[in-house]
This record gives C-alpha cells, structure tokens and sequence, in this order.
C-alpha cells in the first residue's frame, strides 16, 4: 500500500545505493554544508518533509511567505531553504544546473541538482513567518544570519547517516514508523512534540490526549498509540541535553507509565525555529508524513517569550483543518491540586485557590537547586536518569553547557562514502 | 504574583532544612508542590528586571508561575544565605546592592 503524507503525496525515499552514489559524485564540486542544512537534507531524503524533494525555489518560499503554501497550493509553513554567500556562490563556482555534492563533516553526503540561484527579502521572510522582525526572536536572529543568496533544487541522499550511541534506534523514517504503527495494531496514533525532558504535566498531556482520541473505538485491546517525536536540532545553552530528553521521554514507556502497546519514542532533527503558529502547521506536516492520525497542541505550541498568543497556533491550524490529514487534539494546563491530592486539568478541578501549577521552567530550577521533585510532579525514574544522563553525557549538568556544545557526542555521522 | 511581586523559589533540599532549622526558621519554609518545601523571596518590578539584567541564565516564567527561575545554583545559595543571616524573606534590596 502506498505511504500518503502530506498534501495527499505519496512519499518515495530520494536515497541513492553506494555504488550508484559514488558514480554519481565523481568530478563534482564539493560544497560543505553545517548542520541545520544537514538535517534538513536528511528530512527531505527520508520523506519526513514530503512532498519537498529539495531546497526551495523562490516560486516557493514566496507562496509560503505570502499564502502559507507550497508554489502548486499544498500548505506549507516554513520556508526550508540553501542559503550561501555571494562569495561562496562564486568561490564554489555554483550555477543553476550543475549538480554539486554537499559534504557534512568532510565526507560525502547528498546529491544537490542546483536549479535557481536568487535573493529574498529577509526582513520580509521573518514578518511572514515569525509576525515580527525583532531580531532577539531566535527564529528571526536563524533568518537575518542566512548568507545573502538562496539556492534552490532537488537533493539526494548520497550517504546515510550513522546514528550514534544512545540515538540509535530512535531515527525512525516516516516509511519505517509507519510499518511499526500498523504491527502496533494502532488504529489512531497521536503525536506528542517534544524538545523537553517530561515532568507529569507532559505525562498526562499524553494519556489526555490518548483518552480524547480513543473516543469511541472498541477496547478488546489497544488501539490508540502515542509516538513521543522529540526535535533534535540545534541546542542553546540551559536547554536539557540531547541524550536526556530522548532516553527520559522513553523512559516513560519502560518504567511502566505507558507500555510497547501505547507508547514509541521516535526523534525528527530540525532546528527549532520557535515559529508558534507556523510550527505548528509545520508539525501538522512533518508528524502527517510519519502517519500520525491526531497531534496534539497545547498552549503556546511551539513559542517563545510573548510573540503568541496562547491560542493563536489553534485558531491558524482551524483555518486549514480541511486540507490536514491530522485532527488536532487541544489540551489544556495540567497542574496539582493538593486538595486532590493527584496531578488534574484546570478544565477539571474546581478548587482554583489551591492548584500549584508547574512548568518545565520551574522543575528546572527544582533540579538547579539540587532537589529531587516530588514523585507526582517528576517521576523518580525520569529523574534518576535525567542524573544519569548529566553525569554520562552532560559533563555533570543535565543541561547544556559551553562545555557540551564543544565536546557533545554527534548525534550522527557522516562517514567516507 | 504576590502584591505586585514575582516570587524567587528556593527550594529547600536536606541541606537547607538543616540550615534553617539550626537557625530556628523552618517555619518559614512553605509546602509547594506536591509537598516540596520552599522559601519564596519576593522581587518587585524593578529588582526582577534588574535580576533578568545582571544573571542572563535567569528566566521569567510569565506564562504559567510567573516566578524568576532559572537563577544559578550559587546566587540561589547566597541569597538562602542572606535569608537565614536576616532571619527574613525581605532581602532583595541587600542581595542586589552589590551587582
């Protein structure tokens, strides 16, 4: 059966065998790339931004910037685009068709058939896409830093990427998740964004939403799945670590407070580009190519400081609902109310003056402060291993560090062809 | 917020639980949290700007406790420490006169 995602297009791997990848490279140009246009190489390749087959054209990142859609109608969110100097352009002698081999780390990595050379606006890129041109806005600082000409055209994978320890297993492509949906037996499958190590407020965000979607199907057994999909992309500092939000965000499952027949944590790399709205229907997009059913959104999906509304990523997505092949499943706050002695919805608890309501930003500062939270707020399990993790991977602190940036473990490597 | 101020969360681990009651001031701790002990010192508009200011780790959660978090573990331990030396929650305008 063909995979559909996105758009109503099937999606088909753009991944070359070695033998063919290496004939295909010989006598081009090699053009490194750093590691966001890596990772966005390896969405397009592996079909996690189907019906993208490449780096867009101007056709395209204008249509997504003025109509929130793909040159041909498909709605599409961020602009993924091949940013480069005038004098790279030049130094690599880049013209429009003449393919040229995109190296990561000095090896060979994909296939870029260049099409058209162009420039954009970028103060109007980041008013389209972030609805401000504030400069201290990260996605708007990513935008105002891309090199002043834009290159848009096909990509190939050349080389896949080797996953490296505690990643492995975790990279699951949108063809393979879907073959490991269907021999869940999940009939509904709704996915749970992530960039975060989980406190209970995530945790029951999760069976929410697992409740809201189950809805009316038969309970002969489960037929509701959660994929946990955490973005992995670039990090800044006093975020948690890589290694500690993919291992925790599982942990859930092998601790017990979900099982192998409702839970999969999976990762997708992507620089955060903290879009709010616009995020959200790229999420809409990429977990749509996974082959999720549902996705939820909470407050502020996707924000930063106070550039969203907490609503206004719900209201962008009511707009397109008809053209997603995702329903999207709303939650509002979890907190803990003492006098309920439990962790419940302020959709649901009436005792108002009570709730102690809890963020990741405050377990943060639980954990800075050298606490071990309270079992109903933080599981023990998810922090012992947060601890783990620190002491393994984070050079002592479970958060990122100047330290970590410098010697963290790639998550993946290019190796020689 | 709390009277027009943004709360600091010390939380109190064994250690500073044994500092406080040494000092005879556990009953200044409050129950937070699912039962975590805390000490909540209280910044006003200008002293929570200034904080965001001089400790660029530090974060304001405006969206859900709207507290300042995020401070480092050691501006956190001396400001316990003027908490305790004070026998007060009202050390703000001391803690910050040196930055």
């Amino acid at each position: 059966m063909a995979a559909i995602g996105h758009g109503g297009k099937q999606i088909v791997e753009r991944i070359l065998g070695p033998d063919e990848a290496r004939r295909r490279i010989h006598g081009l140009t090699q053009v490194p790339i750093r590691s966001q246009i890596a990772n966005e190489v390896i969405g397009i390749s592996y079909g996690f931004f189907s019906p993208i087959e490449g780096f867009m054209s101007k056709a395209d990142v204008d249509s997504v910037c003025r109509r929130m859609r793909l040159a041909g109608g498909i709605v599409w969110s961020i602009p993924i685009i091949f940013d480069m100097t005038d004098a790279d352009i030049a130094g690599y002698g880049i013209q429009p068709g003449k393919p040229v081999v995109l190296t990561y780390t000095g090896n060979p990595m994909a296939l870029f058939e260049v099409e058209e050379i162009f420039t954009y606006d970028k103060r109007a890129m980041a008013q389209a896409i972030y609805g401000t041109t504030e400069a201290k806005h990260p996605g708007v600082a990513r935008t105002y830093e891309y090199g002043d000409r834009f290159i848009g055209g096909k990509i190939t994978l050349l080389n896949r990427p080797k996953i490296n320890e505690p990643y492995t297993g975790y990279f699951i492509p949108p063809l393979e998740m879907r073959k490991k949906f269907e021999e869940r037996g999940w009939k509904r499958i709704v996915a749970h964004q992530t960039r975060n190590v989980p406190h209970t407020g995530h945790e029951w965000l999760m069976k929410g939403a697992w409740s809201q979607t189950y809805a009316e199907l038969p309970i002969d057994k489960p037929y509701v799945g959660v994929p946990v999909n955490a973005i992995i992309g670039e990090k800044r500092k006093g975020d948690y670590i890589d290694e500690a939000i993919i291992l925790t965000q599982d942990e859930l499952r092998k601790a017990g407070y979900f099982g192998d027949h409702n839970h999969l944590t999976s990762l997708t790399f992507w620089d955060m580009r903290y879009a709010g709205p616009k995020e959200a229907v790229f999420h809409s997009a990429l977990r749509t190519n996974l082959g999720v059913t549902h996705h939820m959104f909470g407050r502020d999906h996707a924000g930063v400081g106070t550039y969203y509304g907490p609503y206004d990523a719900h209201q962008l997505l009511a707009t397109i609902q008809n053209e997603l092949a995702i329903t999207p499943v709303y939650s509002m706050n979890w907190l803990y109310c003492p006098h309920c002695g439990e962790v419940t919805s302020e959709g649901l608890c009436n005792h108002k003056s009570e709730w102690q309501k809890f963020s990741g930003t405050l377990i943060r500062s639980i954990v800075d402060d050298g606490v071990k939270p309270p079992r109903l707020i933080f599981r023990p399990e998810v922090f012992d291993l947060t601890m783990e993790c620190a002491e393994q991977y984070g050079f002592g602190s479970p958060f990122v560090t100047d330290e970590y940036l410098e010697k963290r473990i790639p998550v993946f490597s290019i190796l020689p062809l | 917020m709390y009277n027009g101020k943004y709360p600091i969360n010390l939380w109190v681990n064994e250690e500073r639980y044994e500092k406080l009651q040494a000092a005879g001031l556990a009953d200044m701790t409050k129950e937070a949290m699912a039962g975590l002990k805390v000490i909540y010192v209280y910044a006003d508009e200008a002293q929570k700007d200034k904080i965001l200011r001089v400790f660029p780790t530090a974060k304001f959660d405006s969206a859900t406790t709207r507290s300042i978090e995020l401070l480092p573990r050691k501006v956190k331990d001396e400001i316990f420490a003027l908490v305790v030396e004070k026998k007060s929650i009202d050390v703000m305008d001391d803690f910050l006169q040196k930055y």
